[in-house]
């Protein structure tokens, strides 16, 4: 019995401190109530399975006491051996040091496996002089069962980022099965989930109000393949921010609800692919929307054009923002903030939409400069993206700035250089060699 | 004695159906016939032709050296070539979808696509080359130690090297804004070696007709996919892509774009 209590307290013990305790600076404690109380009841069903082994286990160890000493050694060995894994407990609290507050990137860490590589990444960002990242939180993965939430993917996140002093715009989307019909695509959201998708952001903005005052809604709904292969609908979309917002706010006073960033791209009305971003968005403010988001999420890249080449209606390039924001200003006052939370150009070497390694590295940067002196509107230029959780072996990872392996590209010392104000006189590049004379 | 001779016996009825068993399966099959391998009577091909010289699509055409591969892949089976052209992001789903037969599109290995589809041999390898004067070839890493090596800023090559230098003996570094001008500069003798892709690397030796060292330091192999459950047509397709390697038309493809 007296072996059985002291097994008992072991296993309890370790079952309740596993990955538990975290306390953050702003009083958000990890985990939840329903996690806690699932290994409250773990540890009761070992407490019984313990009593009951008792008698046997007391006759037993008498004949075979060396057993349970191999056993218990052995025991000892796996445990120490596990210990060292990688863990990534919380370091002291951290500040971004920037002098360029308007140096942002979108993460991609709700796929990551290893919670040190959560750690790791956002320890980059923190160092490269960024102060805000932008993640994704699908809905799906969180409340994959109604009313049952798992918050442990966010929780991982959100944990690490407030210890490493960074600000979090969390992005919503992904519907859950049971909130869509069978068959449907992840990207399917009914008219008669749109309640149930506030209910969640309402819950997720309560939760972590302080780390995460910006959430955006949904994922460039001027796709179809974004909008579950239905027709586009831009006054669905307002119906869904409607929905949303009053929520949103009564959960976290704080909040700003953020339009969802529109695809760049040329689709004209009528196209089964899409819609044209500033045709979107002028049927959105026109089907009300405007009155139910604070802020505008903004996706433009700049493609093979520098960042100051001139924007038209027919072409996609960086400076297609300010289309956007004109439209912002004709159907409002125009003192709505504005967040470019996808932004960026990629340097494959074959890709026809890409430019040299070069030349990404010094668009990016004028393009930080050119928003500064231009755009009072703008609050964030996120760059898309910091890193993959794995790589995707083709063009799309030659956006990023950190590889799925933590090599860290150049581009990442040049943002840093320049976030940090570092940025000296000396040439990155050689000139173009001469033949020898 | 008549124990002893029965096992015996059955030793050698045991070899005899090992050996039996071992020989049926390794004799040479037929293989199927192209109907069987591509229902549609046709070879349907997915390609992302937004990546010269490998596949390019104009108004109304596509070329390109994995076009003339697709090509050259119908003809060895007595099909003719489809092309499906689309963005990176439908490739793989095109298989899925049945929309395609195989995907030929710069494609590398990715393990975790490796549940879905097979890669079948590579019919090119676009790593990082170390190009040096035929007279003093830098073949390696070692090699580097004291000299001079070029490369294109912000590219691989720019990591590579990086990573290079803290862990070999320190060799001077020489970063170009192209890798044209990382080439120009061993050519012109600016610098002992060029650190590029070895698609940079042909179409700069082919363009100025220079002849020089080229040594693979780093494997980027691009595969053939075919959706998992056809395993006779990645076999079929291992088969001919040997065969073309083989009758020199692979080369002759290569060497005609690159």
């Amino acid at each position: 019995m007296i072996i059985a209590a002291f097994l008992n307290i072991t296993l309890t013990n370790f079952v309740m401190n596993r990955n538990s305790g975290d306390i953050t600076p702003s009083g958000i404690q990890y985990p939840d109530k329903q996690t806690r109380l699932f290994r409250l009841v773990a540890a009761d069903v070992t407490i019984a399975g313990m009593i009951a082994a008792d008698s046997w286990l007391r006759t037993s160890l008498i004949r075979h006491w060396r057993w349970y000493l191999r056993l218990g050694i052995a025991w000892f060995v796996i445990s120490q051996l596990g210990a060292i894994g990688p863990r990534a407990p919380l370091g002291p609290q951290q500040v971004v040091n920037t002098q360029h507050p308007i140096v942002c990137v979108h993460t991609r860490l709700i796929d990551e496996v290893w919670e040190w590589k959560i750690q790791r990444t956002l320890q980059l960002v923190r160092e490269m002089g960024a102060d805000t990242i932008v993640e994704f939180f699908p809905w799906a993965y969180i409340e994959s069962t109604q009313d049952y939430y798992d918050w442990e993917p966010a929780d991982r996140i959100i944990r690490h980022a407030e210890n490493q002093g960074l600000k979090v715009i969390a992005r919503m989307g992904l519907v859950p099965g049971w909130a869509r019909p069978r068959d449907s695509t992840l990207n399917y959201l009914p008219e008669n989930a749109f309640d149930e998708l506030a209910a969640f952001v309402a819950d997720f903005a309560a939760r972590y109000a302080g780390v995460v005052d910006h959430i955006i809604i949904w994922n460039e709904p001027n796709l179809a393949f974004e909008w579950g292969y239905r027709p586009i609908d831009p006054a669905a979309y307002a119906r869904l921010l409607e929905a949303v917002y009053a929520p949103a706010h009564a959960a976290n006073p704080d909040v700003v609800i953020l339009a969802a960033g529109l695809a760049p791209t040329l689709e004209p009305e009528g196209s089964p692919n899409g819609l044209n971003d500033i045709l979107y968005l002028e049927q959105l403010y026109q089907a009300g929307g405007g009155n139910f988001f604070d802020a505008l999420a903004v996706h433009t890249y700049g493609f093979t054009e520098p960042p100051e080449a001139e924007p038209a209606f027919d072409r996609l390039n960086f400076r297609r923002a300010e289309l956007l924001h004109e439209i912002m200003t004709h159907y409002e006052a125009g003192d709505k903030p504005v967040f470019i939370t996808e932004t960026g150009w990629n340097d494959h070497p074959r890709w026809t939409k890409a430019v040299r390694p070069a030349q990404r590295i010094q668009y990016t940067l004028d393009a930080f400069r050119y928003v500064e002196a231009n755009w009072p509107w703008l609050e964030k230029l996120c760059l898309w993206a910091f890193r993959y959780p794995a790589p995707t072996y083709s063009y799309p990872d030659n956006f990023e700035i950190v590889t799925s392996d933590f090599q860290i590209r150049p581009i990442y010392y040049a943002i840093q250089d320049y976030a940090l104000h570092r940025e000296g006189n000396t040439d990155l590049w050689l000139p173009a060699p001469e033949p020898a004379s | 004695m008549a124990a002893r001779s029965r096992t015996r016996v059955l030793i050698l009825l045991a070899a005899a159906i090992t050996a039996a068993v071992v020989l049926i399966q390794n004799l040479p099959r037929p293989e199927p016939a192209p109907e069987e391998l591509f229902p549609t009577g046709e070879m349907r091909i997915a390609v992302d032709a937004s990546n010269p010289p490998f596949a390019v699509a104009t108004a109304d055409d596509l070329f390109g050296l994995e076009i003339d591969l697709g090509e050259a892949l119908a003809d060895h089976f007595g099909l003719p070539a489809r092309f499906v052209n689309m963005s990176f992001d439908g490739l793989y789903d095109s298989l899925k979808a049945d929309q395609a037969d195989l995907v030929i599109a710069m494609l590398t290995i990715d393990p975790l696509r490796t549940g879905d589809v097979l890669y079948t041999r590579h019919y090119f390898d676009a790593g990082l080359v170390l190009v040096s004067p035929l007279e003093r070839p830098i073949q390696s890493m070692r090699e580097l130690a004291g000299h001079r090596l070029a490369y294109e800023f912000g590219s691989n090559a720019d990591t590579l090297a990086r990573r290079w230098l803290r862990r070999i003996h320190p060799f001077e570094t020489a970063p170009y804004e192209l890798p044209s001008y990382a080439l120009d500069a061993v050519r012109f003798g600016h610098a002992d070696a060029a650190l590029v892709d070895a698609v940079s690397a042909r179409l700069h030796l082919r363009e100025h007709q220079w002849q020089a060292a080229l040594h693979y330091v780093t494997n980027n192999w691009y595969p053939i996919a075919v959706p998992i459950d056809e395993v006779a047509r990645w076999q079929a397709l291992n088969r001919a892509l040997q065969i073309l390697d083989d009758n020199g038309t692979l080369d002759r493809i290569i060497t005609k774009w690159l």
